[in-house]
């Protein structure tokens, strides 16, 4: 547990002292939530679904940045030797990688929750509990796939591009999900038939938890 | 240096994929014969129903290749052979295009029969992410060119195909336009219909494997020459 710390501290240390991809993540966000709201018209408010569909995607794209910018950190100086050196499981570098992805993922969400609601016209605020819930659930998922992929794109010099044709498609089931919640959310709707959408997304989280243990030894190495 | 039983083998090989590759081009005659002269027409929807015949074997046989390039992912980082990461990669090709000729003949089949060339249908929205999926995995491919890159290739190939369930179970969670062919007890097709979509299966199917063993020789050809090369 200390040891996690130790690196997800470490990570979050040098992104918030040196790292673009943060703020690259909110800037890019945020221009699409706005380029979004052009397409609003008079005759009335866009659907919630939208809403919802704008916010994930301006999220997974926040992602790939994010974890761009997280497994970047150890290219220089060869430090990925130092950390691969470390008397710590490989899973742990994947789960504090995953750890400070999503802690940079929620400070994102929350400019983007706002811009969302002020830009595309959010008429009523979700009950806090379910929209934690909904976070939680789909960010995890997000963010389990996003550490895995990440490290697989380690060392390639059109990682940006690649991460985000690799990571994208895989992630739809999830998105799907994250849609459908956060659209029955913003829209104010019941949220009782959203078991099951809830269900998809744990399920989802809890394949790809599970594969990402199992793989990522193989994928994150020195060379 | 080049053994000289090899280009024997190579021979061999060739002529052997010949005589399946004129196999397999009898059969489709045959199956187009029957699609075009066997079996019935549609009566709500006419000629076009007959696409049907290319489009249903295209998405199995594109099912076949993606669950081919999982088999060979697993198989590569079990064995650490050459030989399943050249499977891998020449099913993920070969899916790659049947899925696009997939998506291709269900946009002029739902032309005519929902009067739309693209809707959100799931299973039509599954087969796209599924397509989008393996292309990713085709450009890791290309963009991958050392030793680790055939690891990450695997590793994909695996995620890959662990996240098909979860499309398809998004895809079922929403409401579907798409006739369920399949779904009960011969699909209610007439015994024609049938015969003939077992002939067509039977056809694609041998398309697929004599593709599938050309493009994993080609695959194999062009890694021993890249190694050579490097070695020179």
């Amino acid at each position: 547990m200390h040891r996690l710390v130790l690196i997800t501290g470490k990570d979050l240390r040098l992104l918030f002292f040196g790292g673009q991809g943060a703020v690259q993540a909110a800037l890019l966000g945020l221009l699409l939530i706005f380029v979004f709201s052009l397409a609003q018209t008079q005759t009335g408010p866009l659907p919630a679904e939208w809403l919802a569909a704008v916010f994930w995607l301006s999220s997974s794209l926040g992602l790939v940045l994010i974890f761009n910018d997280l497994y970047a950190l150890e290219e220089t100086n060869a430090a990925r030797i130092g950390l691969l050196m470390a008397p710590l499981p490989q899973q742990l570098i994947w789960l504090s990688k995953g750890l400070a992805g999503l802690i940079m993922l929620l400070l994102l969400q929350a400019v983007l929750l706002p811009a969302t609601a002020v830009f595309l016209g959010l008429r009523s605020l979700p009950a806090p509990g379910l929209l934690l819930a909904s976070l939680a659930v789909v960010d995890w998922g997000l963010v389990a796939l996003g550490s895995l992929i990440g490290a697989v794109g380690q060392g390639h010099t059109g990682r940006d591009s690649l991460l985000t044709i690799v990571l994208l498609p895989l992630l739809m089931p999830l998105l799907i999900a994250g849609i459908r919640l956060g659209g029955a959310l913003l829209g104010g709707r019941d949220m009782g038939h959203m078991a099951e959408w809830f269900g998809l997304a744990g399920a989802f989280d809890a394949v790809f938890t599970g594969l990402a243990l199992l793989l990522f030894p193989l994928v994150y190495s020195e060379s | 240096m080049i053994q000289s039983g090899k280009p024997r083998r190579h021979s061999s090989d060739r002529s052997a994929i010949s005589v399946c590759a004129a196999g397999i081009l009898l059969l489709m005659v045959l199956a187009q014969s029957a699609v075009w002269f066997y079996a019935p027409v549609e009566r709500s929807l006419g000629p076009v129903q007959k696409i049907f015949y290319m489009h249903l074997p295209l998405a199995w046989w594109a099912f076949v290749a993606f669950f081919l390039v999982f088999v060979g992912s697993i198989g590569y980082l079990w064995r650490r052979s050459e030989a399943f990461d050249h499977l891998a990669a020449a099913s993920a090709e070969i899916g790659v295009l049947f899925s696009t000729l997939v998506l291709l003949t269900g946009m002029l089949w739902a032309r005519a029969s929902w009067n739309t060339w693209w809707t959100w249908d799931p299973r039509l929205s599954t087969a796209l992410v599924m397509w989008f999926i393996y292309c990713g995995y085709l450009v890791l491919r290309n963009a991958a060119v050392r030793e680790k890159g055939k690891l990450l290739c695997a590793v994909l190939g695996i995620v890959a195909f662990a996240d098909v369930p979860l499309v398809f179970l998004s895809a079922r969670l929403l409401r579907s336009i798409h006739p369920a062919v399949i779904a009960d007890k011969r699909g209610g097709l007439p015994e024609e219909m049938w015969l003939t979509l077992l002939v067509c299966l039977a056809a694609w199917g041998g398309l697929f494997a004599v593709l599938l063993r050309l493009r994993v020789s080609q695959v194999a050809l062009k890694a021993g020459l890249d190694m050579a090369c490097r070695d020179r």
